[in-house]
Order: structure tokens, then C-alpha cells, then sequence
């Protein structure tokens, strides 16, 4: 009778768990899939609204650049995709340095992708990335652009001379403090201000040329051939050409954030439209929820309760790895999401070694209770080792991966280490509290065996 | 159920799928290697925008035939023409020998280079329209654009190399650590063998599919997941070779193949639902990763419960009658 009691104490905590925690499992789906309509993206709400919805135009909004007038789109999620799912274009360049220079390669290296970073942010681009690759290559991704004029403006040496008349260098772009752009007059300029020490060089160098010519170059083009009337001494100029708005606001930033310290090749160079990506995200989506509802049935048809419980374990790892995803800012690519895709089958692996060697311990005449202990007991380490040779090859694909594939790399990573978690801790948990709740009979779990069955 | 030893017949299978696979490539039937391992320029047009579901699909074959007369016309080497989309009007082109290096030498060095190639790019791309323009009046360039230069494809392929190398070695020396150096020897071995009959897949049905960087990605996670199928029958033999210590390592084998049968079956039919829901439905650059991938997992289960446990036995007996050759001597002595 005392015993009984225990038990049935036992069994309203265990219920009272079960219900709490299917309450929360529903809730986190249902708002990860929705998203907290009505709300402004932002702050929790925009951690919220992490799950994919197949309605891909939920996943951006519209923008117009300030600069350009141009519309473009801007993720309004907390996903981020990458650029095979968005569309954009992306560059890669390889570095050389200048012949005779002999400033350490890699300082080099993070000057130019400085100088290219200021450059795109100065153009209002500032979700683009610049990213290092192998020893000397350069990769440069724009979101949502299709405009190739960027290229111009990133890729450009932007080595600025100041000549004499007989050409010799009076001094270098180094010397201009800042580069502005100015509408005078009905037209584009560039207005620039020197620094103290470029105002003295200038201001020696007008005074000896009076009459004469002074040119100011840009990647040897000449962008200013003046006759100095008076000596200049105050450091400040104007450069006016024939400029469009959008020529002159370019030359402007390339101006102010220096010349690159290493020569740009083009090396690869590709455009993505936006719907491709939205129909390799629309069609993903639905191979994964397709795929985990006969993942789903497999298992409750092949192991009853437990597969019950390890469709639940699924379901919380699925709105985990989301929310990871989210979390640590992991970017979506192509390969990234069927990775995605590939892990939901996997996630089940670590359940379903658990559950066999569970069905075993039954087969052998065990309780219930006994066999779960038992089951998790003997399938750990085949779990731990399975999954730890799998990180090995993450860990390896996040070091030599480039791009993309560096993507799908960390989801995979994710992958593992959150299936460890839900099959491993989840599934233990919910089976313990499903026995506490009184599920101690065989037939929920297993197809029950007759003495002469067990016997033969 | 009862498993036997038939190692040596799925070696021979095995062997010959490879074997097939090389000659295919030595007589010149390689990989048909994507626009990511060649370098070139790939590109895409729609030559009828306004078909509408309602419409008649275009004639394929003609389609393809039209754009390949503009691209001979056009004189820009070798060239391949495919024609997707529902109404046959999309083509995507691709022309290997593209090099902007030798269409258009810069004039004045590196800074050139950007503003010509893309000048360049877009010239070709005005041409075709032009020279398509009597046959498909509304054909238009898709946003959608891909130039590899010559040299990354290089760095590809000895990064992929360098990348199964490492993860083999470091996978060797997990499982000789956890298991012993001949189970680590046995599962390097089979995930080599997975490897090697995705790369022959990839030979053998090369008009249907191409290799891009994303092969990479699918052959590691291969080489990641497939070991799984080998690692869990090895930690059943771990088990039973405790427990037996007396039974020959064929017939251990036998026994946790045979323990582990369950859980490989459902394992593999969990994985293959996604990954094949994927290839099904998804689209063309995700196909390329999914097939390869479904190979591989083919490829993974057969070498676990077919070869990896037997190359093991054959590896451990070796060692066993090496060690007792070694005691009898020694005792002689």
C-alpha cells in the first residue's frame, strides 16, 4: 500500500512534467514558425522568429537606398542567408604586393580588406562581408545587389598622386585628411582637405609652380590638370570633372579610405539572382517537414511509445537547432540547409541505438523501468564514438571549407552536438517520466513475444 | 537471419565498380567536372518570359540547337548547352575555355583587369542575345552569372584531397585510441572505399551529373557519417569480444552484424527519407549535393555490415597467430 502511494505521488510529478514540457514544445514551434506577427522585429521578437516559413517573401523587406535611389531587400528575420539562397554577387580577388615591397604580406592583407570594408560600408552596403582566403585570396560577398559598378568601386587600387609639372611626385593620397563629396555650381565635385603636412608640401609646391600645371592622379588617371594661379596654402581643394552624382560620391570614398596597400586580380566572380536561392529555400523547407513526418511515423510505427517520445525529442531539436542557428548568427547557404536537411534523418540514429539495445533488455525478460536504464547504459558508447568521428569531419570541413561550405560545416557541427543533447538527455528524461506516469507496460513498448516465440 | 562471410565476393564487386570507373576516366570518360573545378563562365537566359503555365512547352531539342548555332557563331570555344525550366525556356550555358585573362589582356596592369572583365562578361552576354534575338525576340540575360578563374579550381581539388586525408587520419587515430589500430585500419579502409565508389558514381553517370565544390562537402559528410554504420558494429564487437573470448573474430563479426541489423536498417531508411525528399523536390545545384550524398550512404552501409567487419577479423586473426608464433617461439627458446 506504501509503496503504491509513492508510486502514485510519483506519477502526478511525472504528468505534470510531461504536460509542462509538450505546453513549451508547442509553444516555442508555433512561434518559431509564425514569428510574433504584428510586432516590430526587433529584440527578443526577432530572436523569436527564427523557423522558416515556406512564405520566403516573410523572410525580407523592402529598402531603398539612401544613396542610389535603388530598391533593394533586407532580411527582416534573425535567419541569415547566405548568398545562394539571397542573391547578391560575390568577388574573389587575389592579392599581390606592389614588386619591391617588403611590409609583412599578411599586414598588408588586412589593410586592403579594411580599406574594402570602409569602401562598401561608406556606400551604404553594410551587410556585405570581406573575408580572407588560403594565403592571398580576397572574397568579397554583396547581399541582395546585382549592380556590378560595386565592383569599380571595391576592387580599385585607389593610388593618388600628386605630380609637379616635370611629373615628379609631390606627394601621395596618404596626405588627403578628408574627401567629401560637394554639389557646387550644378555640379558633382569632390571637395578634399590635406593634412598639416600635405598643406606644407602643397603650399611649397604652388608657390614654386605658379603658371605652370599641377596634376592630381588617381590610379593614373588624371583627375585634376590645373594652372596654379596663387599659392594654395590653406589645404584645401576641389576636384570637378564631368562626374555623374554617382561617379563622384565613388572617387570620393576611394579617396578617403587610401589606396589598397596590394594589387587586385579578379579572379572569380559570380552573380546569384534572388529566385533561385527562394526556390531552393521553399523546396528545402518542404523536403525537411516532409521528411521529418515520415521520420515520425517510421518510429511510432516501429517502436510505439518510444517513438512517440523520440518524435517529441525531434520536434525540440529541430526548434534547437534554429534557434542556434539564429543565435550564433550561423549563415544559411545551400549546402548549410540540406545539412540541415541530412541532420533531421541523423538525429534520430543516437534514439534508435538506444532503443534497440532497449528492446533487447526486454527480449532478455527485464522490467521496464530496468530496460531503460540498462538501454541507455549500454548504447552510450557507441553513440559517443559515432558521434564524435562525425565532428571530426565537421571540424576538418570548417578548417578547409571556403565559403559555403563553411556554412553547411557549422550547421553540421550543430547538428551533432544538439542531437546529442535531445536524443541523449530529452529522450531520457521524457521515457523516465513516461514509466513514472505508469507506462510500465511491455506492449506499449515492443511487439510482446509468447513463451514459444522467445524459446524457438 | 544468417550472416556469413561473403567479404570477398563484395571486394571483387567493389573492385570492379572502381576498376570500371578508372578505365572510363583513363580513356578520356573522366568526371564530368563543374565550372568550379574547370574555371570558365557559366550563364543563364530565359528565351521566352512570357510563356505562361497555359502555354505550350518549347521543343527542347530545338531550343538547344538554336543556342548552340549562336554560341558556334559567337567563336568562344568550347561551350555546353542545357535547357531547364517547365516551358524548356531557360538555357543555361557554359563555356569552359572562358578566361578572362586571355580575352582581355589589361592594358595598364592589375587595375584594369576589373572594369575590362566585367566589360567583357557583359559584351558576350549582349552578343548572344543579338545573335538569338531573330528566333527568341524576347530572350532575356538571367541575373545569374558565374566566372571562375583558372587557378581556384586547382586550390579546390587539393583542398578536397588534403580534407578526406586529414579526417581519415585523425578518425584513424580516434578509433585506434577507443578501439584498437586494426579496427581503425578496417573503418579507414571502408570510408576510403566510399570515397572511391562515390568518385566512380560520379564517373559513371557523367551525363547526368556534374562535380562542383559542394561534391566537397557531401564526400566529408560521407566520410563523417558513413563511419557511423562501421563504428556501431564495432562497438558491438568490442562487446562480444569481451564476452567470447574463445569465439574466432569471423564468427564475432558475424554475431554484431547481425545484433546491430535493427538499428542499421532504421538508421539508413531515416536518412535516406530526408536526403531522398530532398533530391526529389529540391533544385538543380542541390540535386548535385544530394545524389552524391545518397550514394555515399548506400556505399557506407554496404562496406559496414559487408566488408569493414571481416577486414578487421582478417587484420586481428593475423595478429593473434603472429603473437602466438611469438610466444611458442619464444617458450622454445
Amino acid at each position: 500500500m506504501k509503496s503504491g502511494n509513492k508510486r502514485a505521488g510519483g506519477k502526478t510529478g511525472a504528468v505534470i512534467a510531461l504536460c509542462v514540457l509538450l505546453v513549451l514544445t508547442i509553444a516555442a514551434g508555433v512561434i518559431g514558425v509564425t514569428g510574433l506577427k504584428g510586432l516590430p522585429p526587433r529584440g527578443v521578437n526577432k530572436l523569436l522568429s527564427w523557423i522558416p516559413t515556406t512564405d520566403v517573401d516573410n523572410w525580407k523587406v523592402e529598402k531603398t537606398d539612401p544613396v542610389t535611389g535603388q530598391k533593394y531587400f533586407e532580411q527582416n528575420k534573425a535567419l541569415s542567408l547566405g548568398l545562394d539562397l539571397r542573391g547578391g554577387m560575390y568577388v574573389e580577388y587575389i592579392a599581390s604586393a606592389p614588386e619591391g615591397s617588403s611590409a609583412n604580406f599578411d599586414d598588408l592583407m588586412e589593410g586592403t580588406m579594411t580599406i574594402i570594408r570602409e569602401r562598401l560600408t561608406d556606400k551604404g552596403y553594410s551587410e556585405a562581408n570581406v573575408q580572407r582566403v588560403g594565403l592571398d585570396h580576397i572574397r568579397v560577398e554583396i547581399p541582395d545587389v546585382q549592380d556590378e559598378t560595386v565592383l569599380d568601386l571595391i576592387g580599385k587600387t585607389a593610388e593618388m598622386k600628386f605630380l609637379d609639372p616635370q611629373g615628379n611626385v609631390i606627394m601621395m593620397g596618404d596626405q588627403v585628411e578628408t574627401a567629401t563629396y560637394a554639389y557646387i555650381e550644378g555640379k558633382h565635385q569632390i571637395s578634399f582637405t590635406l593634412t598639416d603636412k600635405g598643406r606644407e608640401l602643397f603650399a611649397t609646391a604652388t608657390a614654386n609652380n605658379i603658371g605652370k600645371n599641377i596634376k592630381i592622379t588617381l590610379d593614373d588617371e588624371v583627375l585634376v590638370d590645373a594652372t596654379v594661379q596663387t599659392a594654395i596654402t590653406d589645404g584645401k581643394g576641389l576636384i570637378s570633372g564631368s562626374y555623374t552624382q554617382e561617379q563622384a560620391l565613388n572617387t570620393a570614398a576611394q579617396i578617403q579610405s587610401g589606396a589598397l596597400p596590394l594589387k587586385l586580380t579578379q579572379e572569380n566572380y559570380e552573380k546569384v539572382s534572388a529566385t533561385l536561392g527562394q526556390d531552393a529555400v521553399s523546396t528545402s523547407v518542404r523536403a525537411a517537414l516532409i521528411g521529418i513526418l515520415l521520420i515520425m511515423v517510421l518510429m511510432i510505427v516501429r517502436y510505439r511509445l518510444n517513438g512517440l517520445i523520440a518524435s517529441w525529442a525531434l520536434t525540440i531539436y529541430t526548434i534547437l537547432l534554429f534557434l542556434f542557428i539564429a543565435l550564433f548568427h550561423i549563415q544559411l547557404t545551400l549546402p548549410g540547409l540540406a545539412g540541415v536537411v541530412l541532420g533531421i534523418g541523423m538525429a534520430v540514429d543516437a534514439n534508435v541505438i538506444i532503443f534497440e539495445r532497449f528492446n533487447e533488455e526486454i527480449r532478455k525478460g527485464r522490467s521496464v523501468k530496468a530496460a531503460v536504464r540498462a538501454g541507455f547504459k549500454n548504447a552510450m558508447s557507441a553513440i559517443l564514438d559515432a558521434n564524435i568521428t562525425t565532428l571530426i569531419a565537421a571540424i576538418v570541413l570548417l578548417f578547409f571549407g571556403t565559403g559555403s561550405i563553411q556554412g553547411f560545416a557549422k550547421t553540421l557541427l550543430l547538428g551533432v552536438v544538439i542531437s546529442m543533447f535531445t536524443a541523449i538527455i530529452v529522450t531520457r528524461f521524457l521515457m523516465n517520466r513516461f514509466v513514472n506516469a505508469g507506462a510500465t507496460k511491455v506492449s506499449l513498448y515492443t511487439k510482446v513475444k509468447t513463451e514459444e516465440e522467445v524459446e524457438a | 537471419m544468417k550472416i556469413k562471410n561473403r567479404s570477398g565476393i563484395c571486394l571483387v564487386i567493389s573492385g570492379s565498380i572502381i576498376l570500371i570507373a578508372l578505365l572510363l576516366t583513363i580513356f578520356g570518360h573522366g568526371i564530368n567536372l563543374g565550372l568550379d573545378f574547370t574555371g570558365g563562365l557559366s550563364m543563364q537566359y530565359n528565351l521566352a518570359p512570357s510563356l505562361t503555365d497555359a502555354d505550350e512547352p518549347l521543343n527542347a531539342s530545338a531550343v538547344q540547337n538554336d543556342a548552340e548555332t549562336a554560341l558556334s557563331a559567337l567563336n568562344v570555344g568550347t561551350y555546353s548547352v542545357t535547357v531547364q525550366g517547365a516551358k524548356n525556356n531557360t538555357v543555361n550555358i557554359r563555356l569552359k575555355g572562358f578566361s578572362l585573362e586571355n580575352t582581355a589582356p589589361a592594358e595598364d596592369g592589375a587595375t584594369a583587369t576589373d572594369s575590362a572583365s566585367k566589360a567583357e562578361i557583359q559584351k558576350l552576354q549582349s552578343e548572344f542575345v543579338e545573335k538569338i534575338h531573330d528566333k527568341y525576340p524576347e530572350a532575356t540575360s538571367i541575373d545569374n552569372v558565374n566566372y571562375v578563374g583558372p587557378v581556384a579550381g586547382a586550390t579546390l581539388v587539393r583542398n578536397a584531397i588534403l580534407s578526406v586525408l586529414l579526417a581519415s587520419a585523425l578518425m584513424l587515430i580516434y578509433i585506434a585510441i577507443r578501439f584498437d589500430l586494426n579496427s581503425g585500419l578496417a573503418a579507414v579502409f571502408g570510408l576510403l572505399h566510399d570515397v572511391l565508389i562515390m568518385l566512380s558514381f560520379m564517373v559513371i553517370f557523367r551525363s547526368v551529373i556534374q562535380m562542383n565544390s559542394s561534391f566537397i562537402a557531401a564526400a566529408l559528410t560521407i566520410v563523417g557519417y558513413s563511419i557511423n554504420n562501421t563504428i556501431v558494429i564495432f562497438d558491438r564487437i568490442r562487446e562480444n569480444a569481451r564476452k567470447l573470448p574463445t569465439t574466432s573474430c569471423e564468427e564475432i563479426t558475424n554475431i554484431s552484424i547481425r545484433e546491430s541489423l535493427g538499428r542499421t536498417i532504421c538508421t539508413t531508411v531515416t536518412t535516406l527519407i530526408t536526403i531522398v525528399a530532398l533530391c526529389i523536390l529540391g533544385v538543380a545545384s542541390i540535386r548535385e549535393f544530394a545524389l552524391p550524398i545518397i550514394v555515399g550512404i548506400l556505399s557506407g552501409v554496404y562496406s559496414a555490415n559487408m566488408i569493414n567487419g571481416y577486414v578487421w577479423a582478417f587484420l586481428e586473426e593475423k595478429r593473434r597467430t603472429r603473437k602466438a608464433s611469438g610466444k611458442s617461439a619464444k617458450a622454445k627458446a
